[in-house]
Formats: C-alpha cells, structure tokens, sequence
C-alpha cells in the first residue's frame, strides 16, 4: 500500500500536514474542538453512554476538521458498519439510540483513523456492494463507480433482446448459452454482477495484476458463483487471442478499461492517488491505450455479430468513432452511445461486422 | 352516548329534560358546525318523507331526540328515534356497550326489511336454481348471486335464532319465581349473555357482508409520520418517535411485516419524519383510519428551563396510503430528472466518493423521491423509481377515495385532509379519538400497540362500517322510493 508521506506528492496534492500518516496514530491525534475533545474523552471515560449517532457526529467533525471528503458519509458508513447495517439511513432508531459497546466504539475509532488517513471508505470498511452483491474491497484493487453498474445493465439487456428476437422466430433455435470475456476484472464486480443477473452465462475474466486475480476469485468464491468463471492472470496487451479463446468466441466482450486521460491523474483525489492501483485508471496520453488494444483484438475474439460494451470518458466517444472509420479493416461498427445517469455519454457499444 | 340511549328509555314527555342533557352532552364532544350540518339534514330529511307529524313529542324534544338518535345508531330517519327509543332491553353489562351500534343498526325497521327481502331473494333464486327450465346463461347470474347471498341469509337466519331463543329465555326467566330455581335463573342468565355476544358478533359479520368491500381493504400500506412544528422544544419530535414505534410494535403484534422505507431522526432526540413499508393481512383495512393530525400534550422531557417546564401542546401527522400490489404506471425517462452528488464534475474513474444518495424528480407533476438506504447507487434509483411509481398511483387513488369518502364523517387518513383525529394527553394519561369520541386510559398500552390499541381501531372500524352501511341503504331507498 502507499501512503501520502512523499513531500512532493502531498504538496501536489495540497494535502495538510495533520493528514499524514505517521503523527496521526500516535501523538496527539487529530485536530479537535475543546468541545469534541472533551466528547472524546467520554467517549473512552464512560463506554457505557455513547450512542451511535452521538459517535458519528464526532467523527464527522472530526473528518470535517481534517479536511476529510464525504466527512458525514464516512462516518456514518463506518459506524453503521460496526453496526452490522450498510447505510445510516436503514438503521432504526432503537439501534441508533443504543448504547455502544466498548468493542463497537474501538472498531470505530480504529476504522476511522484510516479514514483520517485518506484511505477510501471501501476500503476502510473492506467491502462495497456492486448492484445488489457486497463484494470484498482491497487495496490497491480498483474500486467499482456506481456508473459501472449500469454497464452491467446495458449488457444484460442485449442478452434478453437477442433472446427475444429469436423466441419471435417461427422455428426458435435454441441459443447457446453466452460466453464473455472482461478484461480488466479488479474486484470481479462487473463478471460476478453478469454471473449473477445471467444465471446461464460463462465468464472468462481476466486481469494483468496478481491482486486482482486473487480478489476477484475470492469474491467469486464468497459468492458460490466460481464454477461458471475462469480468471487469468495475464495483460491484455500480451495477449494472443488463441490464449483467450478457452471456450471458443464469446458473445460478448466487456471492459472497464482505464481511461483516464494521462494529464488528469494528477488533478485525481487523495483517495485515489494514494490508494488504488494507478494502472487501473491511467489510459496514456489520450486516455485509449488500452481501448486501442482491447478492439484490435476483438474481432479475433467475437462470435459474428458479438458485441464490445466499453466504459469510456465522456469525450471519447468521438475519438473512438474516427479511429474505427481509421481502421476499416477491423470490420467492428459503433452501435450505440448511452449515456450515464448524469447523461454523459460514457458507454459504447461496438459490434463485429465480420461473418 | 351509550348512556344517553338509556334515558332516552322512558317515553313521552318525561324524556325531553333528560334528552336535552343528553344531547348537550354529545355536542360538546363534537365539532359544533358538524352537529349543525347533520342537525340540519336531520330536519330535511324529516320533513321530506312527510312524517313528522307523526311524532308525539314536543318540538324541542323532537330536535334533541333526532340528534341522540342519529348518534346511538348513526341513522336519520325518523323512525331510527323511536326504534332506538324501544330498544332498551335489558342490556346493563358494561362489555356489551361497544356493541350497541351494530346492534342498534340491526333493529333497525328499514334494515330489517332491507334483510328480509335480500333473505326472500335468496330462497327465490336458489328455488330457480333447483328448477331445470333455466339456460345456461341464467344459471350462471343466478349462481353467482346465489353464492353472493347465501352468507347474508344464513347470518340472517342466525340472528333470528339466536333472538328466538333470548326471547324464550326471558319468558322462561318471568316464569321462574326465585326461591328454588335460582340456580336455574342463573344458568338461562349465562346463557341468555352467550347469546347476546353471538348475536352481536353476527351483527358485525353481517354488515361486513351487506358492504362493498373496500377498494384497497387488502392491500399493503405505505405510513409516513412527519412531526409538526411547535415553540415546545422536542415534544413534536419525541412523539413521532413515539408513535413511529407505535405502529411498529402494532405491526408486530398483528403479524405484519414493517419495512423502514426512510428514517431522518431529529438532531435533538426524537423524530422528523420517517416511512414504513406494512405489509400483511388486511393492513390498509386497520390503518387507514390513523391518518391525520394526531395532537400531543405533555411537559416536555428534556432540554427545558424551568420556565417552559409547563404542558406544551404539539403534533404530529400520520398519512396512511394503499399500496396495491400492482403498480401499473409507467414513467416516461424523459420526465425524470435524477440527482445524485455526481451530477457536477467528471464521473467515472476520476471520482471515487461513496455518497449514493438518489433523488427523481417526476417533471410533469414535481413529484420527488428520495434513497440512500443502499450503498449501491443502482439500487437507490430502483428503488426511488418504485416509490415514485407507486406515489403518482397513490395520487388517482387518492383522487378516487376522496370522491367516495366525500359524505363520510370518518375520514381517510389522505393528504386532503389535516383535521385533528386524536389527542394524547400525558398529563391525563388519556388518549381521545375526537371523531368518535372514544376515551382510553393509559397512553402507555396504547403507544406499546397492542391490545389497547386494537380495541380502539376495532372501535372505528366498527363505526366505519355502520356509517357505511347506513349510507348504502339509505342510497338503496333513494333509489326505490324515487324522489319526494
């Protein structure tokens, strides 16, 4: 893991000094208010007397003190996870109102030191849910955005069109069932969450780092969903199709593929910068490194008529439209644009021609 | 009122006094412009069947009798006074005074009649089922009325028995001259009592099966609490708290299930509003008469000089809405807009913040619904889109209730209306359902939602349905008797 404590780095990222890891843990603690110092001691002092919301409103202005992003948010995901509950919001208000055990109080206040840390709520808490899965969170192990799930979406309803399309047939043939591959797996939120809403389908997922090969089988395993996926750990760019083809061509070709435009990474958040695998976001000077490869590979990879759903930057859309009319010879035709529940244009479908 | 029924018991001239008391008493429980309205409908309606003149009262007791009589039986015929005035029976058991109203109803000439044809309809078409000259077609209305019928008849008939056999049982009793057969007496007395109570559950069954069933009766409920605005410091608060809890532990002790849909607790203690999901058996049927303002008074708990340590009066407002099953409304995209903390700056990989708040607004009517129970930001939306859903659902059901429920004095708890339902008074420890006049004791067995709280929606559900079944027939004899 890394941490905040090269100079350069945290000038870079205007981060104050109280933020740094080492003086946090142990001298003097955060910067407090008399007010919630004292609050803190009672916290210690009388175990017995301290409720949920009494803590989070500590620790949010604590966060808020220290210049902590999301300060409520965080602490109220840390304290409803000592609880056993996913959001403040779902607690009710006889938990909320129960005194906190000492143990609880020790989970919290060693949790939200991490997050004093900058270290994401995810990862904090170890886990983050995708859809309707809690997967496992480690770092540095790219953590899924929200907008990804409806990228998931967007695959599942192709599925059931080309399913309805043939049902409407005079002479239905059975479909075999889908094959995907993703690439650039993580966590596994996006193979498992396909895994899960398409109980027929298989996965290949695969991913250049170890650490994401390993949480994505461990998830999968969490979630008994490991006899339909097959991970490898291999990079993309390296890659012949032939090593990728285990199951013959796929249906359906899904990515998540860092886009992030090389001159942005410095403008990203402490969270991200310090935390996650920067590998996983930085897509090179135009932000289409690995864009590039993955449709290069692709028509080698499809079945006739497969599709490449992509997650992209907004202004990407574009540039990939001209960079296939560049390169005809790959016979793959840009289907659709969604856009995000922002409505940024930020999905692609893009299908083989070929057959 | 169910002591004004009994002085009402002696007859003629020695009655008006006892009435007006009587009758001063019940207006004092009621809204006045209520009493007037009803008091005035009372008059037309006297005057229009054109039977006034056969009472043999004074004027005034004649006014004050409509009154007491439209209360003991939630009925304004004319006649409903002198068909009151004759049931006094031997009814002095304090248990058997909740049920007067089902039973005065009963007694009731024009619902006798009403009964008696529905009873002669019954044999009629069950005659012409037996017979074989009937085409299918026939057969088949027939049946269905038949099925329609035959529990009202056989409720019917069971009440006529059971009457037969008190009936006996008294003339037995007066035959029975004390000294030997006391023990005898006592037996045909416990038995006379079972009787009464069956009669009385029948009497309930009975008008439960004369009434259209209510549109909703079954269906799922969504209960919003949203605590007032008052100068009393936290009593607003504390009390949705309180009440939240209440029809959460009611929930429980029905065998409801109780979902949390939302829960913004208020920073000093206590509530601001929160929203349930309750779903179970015959829910919207037990709740929907716990809309509306609900009046707290009380010393406040905490936080208080000692200068306001003094009874405050808050409230807080309970919105009951049907939740049917089937929520067939559909949204149009582009009439969404969706807020989430995401709508400013880049998106995607560059952000990661965990906030998954959502909140739709409906564009056309600016409808808007909030989520952050999940951390999945996908899931909050689905979720928003579903309450949003079934929100402008509740609107052209709302629309619909308002119509029917315009007549009716007991109202639904819908959005339409902020009339004050009950006060919970702490200092008195007494809860009082203002539109029934219903006084309990011991706010705690109330707000526990148990039995005590049982009894008091049981107690409005039964005058929902006499009220109801009273507007029914008297719409059943609009139609017959024609115009005036």
């Amino acid at each position: 893991m890394r941490c905040c404590t090269h100079p350069l780095l945290r000038r870079l990222l205007g981060l104050s000094p109280q933020c740094t890891s080492g003086q946090l843990s142990q001298s003097k603690g955060p910067v407090l208010g008399p007010k919630w110092l004292s609050l803190r001691q009672s916290c210690s002092a009388r175990p017995g007397l301290v409720t949920a919301t009494d803590v989070a409103n500590y620790w949010h202005k604590v966060f808020e003190t220290n210049g902590i992003p999301e300060a409520r948010e965080s602490s109220e995901y840390i304290v409803s996870f000592v609880l056993g509950a996913k959001t403040f919001q779902s607690l009710n208000s006889r938990s909320l109102h129960t005194p906190l055990t000492a143990v609880q109080q020790e989970q919290i206040q060693q949790l939200s030191n991490k997050r004093l840390e900058r270290m994401p709520v995810q990862y904090v808490l170890g886990e983050w849910d995708f859809q309707d899965l809690t997967l496992k969170m480690r770092p540095p192990v790219f953590i899924p955005r929200p907008e990804t799930e409806d990228l998931v979406s967007l695959v599942v309803e192709e599925e059931s069109r080309k399913c309805e399309k043939n049902s409407g047939l005079c002479f239905p043939v059975p479909v075999p069932h889908p094959v995907i591959l993703e690439i650039g797996c993580g966590s596994g939120a996006i193979a498992l969450s396909l895994l899960s809403k398409l109980p027929q389908s298989r996965v290949i997922a695969m991913d250049k780092e170890k650490a994401a090969v390993d949480l994505t089988r461990e998830n999968a395993h969490r979630l008994q969903l490991q006899d339909r996926i097959h991970i490898l750990h291999r990079d993309v760019s390296y890659s012949s199709a032939k090593q990728l083809l285990l199951w013959g061509p796929v249906d359906f070709i899904v990515s998540n593929p860092p886009y992030v435009f090389h001159e942005d990474m410095a403008s990203l958040d402490a969270e991200i910068l310090c935390y996650e695998d920067l590998d996983a976001l930085d897509g090179g000077d135009d932000g289409m490194r690995v864009i590039k490869t993955i449709l290069t590979l692709a028509p080698s990879l499809l079945k006739d008529s497969g599709s490449v759903f992509l997650e992209v930057d907004p202004r990407h859309p574009n540039m990939v439209e001209n960079w296939l009319q560049a390169h005809p010879n790959l016979l793959l035709v840009l289907r659709a644009i969604h856009k995000d529940f922002c409505g940024k244009p930020r999905f692609l479908h893009i299908q083989n021609q070929s057959g | 009122m169910a002591c004004c029924l009994q002085i009402a018991k002696p007859g003629g001239i020695r009655r008006a006094p006892a009435c007006a008391d009587g009758g001063g008493k019940i207006r004092n429980k009621m809204k006045p412009l209520q009493s007037v309205c009803l008091f005035k409908s009372l008059l037309a309606n006297c005057y229009c069947h054109g039977q006034l003149h056969r009472c043999l009262l004074p004027p005034v007791a004649k006014k004050i009798g409509y009154v007491v009589g439209l209360h003991n039986c939630g009925f304004w015929r004319p006649k409903s006074l002198l068909d009151t005035a004759r049931f006094t029976l031997s009814f002095n058991g304090r248990h058997r005074k909740k049920h007067q109203d089902s039973r005065a109803l009963w007694k009731h000439e024009a619902v006798q009649k009403y009964l008696e044809t529905l009873s002669k309809e019954y044999q009629q078409v069950s005659h012409l089922l037996n017979a074989d000259s009937i085409n299918d077609f026939e057969q088949r209305t027939l049946r269905r009325r038949c099925a329609s019928l035959s529990p009202i008849a056989a409720a019917f008939q069971e009440i006529k028995e059971a009457e037969r056999e008190i009936q006996e049982l008294e003339a037995m009793c007066r035959e029975l001259d004390s000294r030997d057969e006391k023990q005898l007496l006592e037996f045909a007395l416990e038995e006379k009592e079972t009787l009464d109570k069956k009669i009385n559950m029948s009497c309930r069954k009975l008008f439960q099966l004369l009434l259209p069933k209510g549109k909703y009766d079954r269906s799922h409920v969504i209960l919003e609490v949203t605590a007032g605005r008052t100068t009393g410091g936290d009593i607003c608060q504390q009390f949705t708290k309180e009440m939240f809890e209440m029809y959460q532990n009611y929930a429980d002790y029905k065998h409801w299930t109780f979902d949390i849909v939302n829960y913004v607790p208020a920073e000093i203690g206590g509530l601001h509003h929160a929203a349930a999901h309750i779903s179970g058996d015959e829910v919207y049927r037990h709740l929907k008469y716990e809309g509306g303002t609900h009046r707290v008074q009380r010393i406040p708990e905490t936080g208080m000089s000692s200068r306001m340590q003094r009874i405050h009066t808050g409230t807080m407002s309970v919105i009951v809405l049907p939740q049917p099953e089937e929520v067939d409304v559909k949204v149009d995209p582009k009439d969404l807009r969706i807020d989430t903390f995401r709508s400013k700056g880049a998106g995607g990989q560059h952000v990661n913040k965990t906030d998954s708040a959502v909140r739709l607004v409906h564009l056309p009517t600016g409808l808007a619904v909030e989520c952050q129970q999940e951390r999945s930001q996908q899931i909050n939306k689905e979720i928003a889109l579903r309450t949003l859903r079934a929100k402008l659902y509740q609107q052209i059901i709302e629309k619909q209730l308002s119509q029917e429920q315009n007549a009716r004095k007991l109202q639904l708890g819908t959005r339409a209306q902020s009339e004050r339902i009950r006060t919970y008074n702490f200092t008195q420890d007494r809860v009082t359902d203002h539109r029934i006049s219903y006084d309990a004791r011991n706010i705690k067995e109330i707000l526990s939602g148990k039995e005590a709280l049982d009894k008091l929606i049981n107690r409005l559900l039964e005058f929902a349905e006499i009220e109801a079944v009273t507007e029914y027939l008297e719409n059943l004899q609009a139609l017959e008797g024609g115009g005036c």
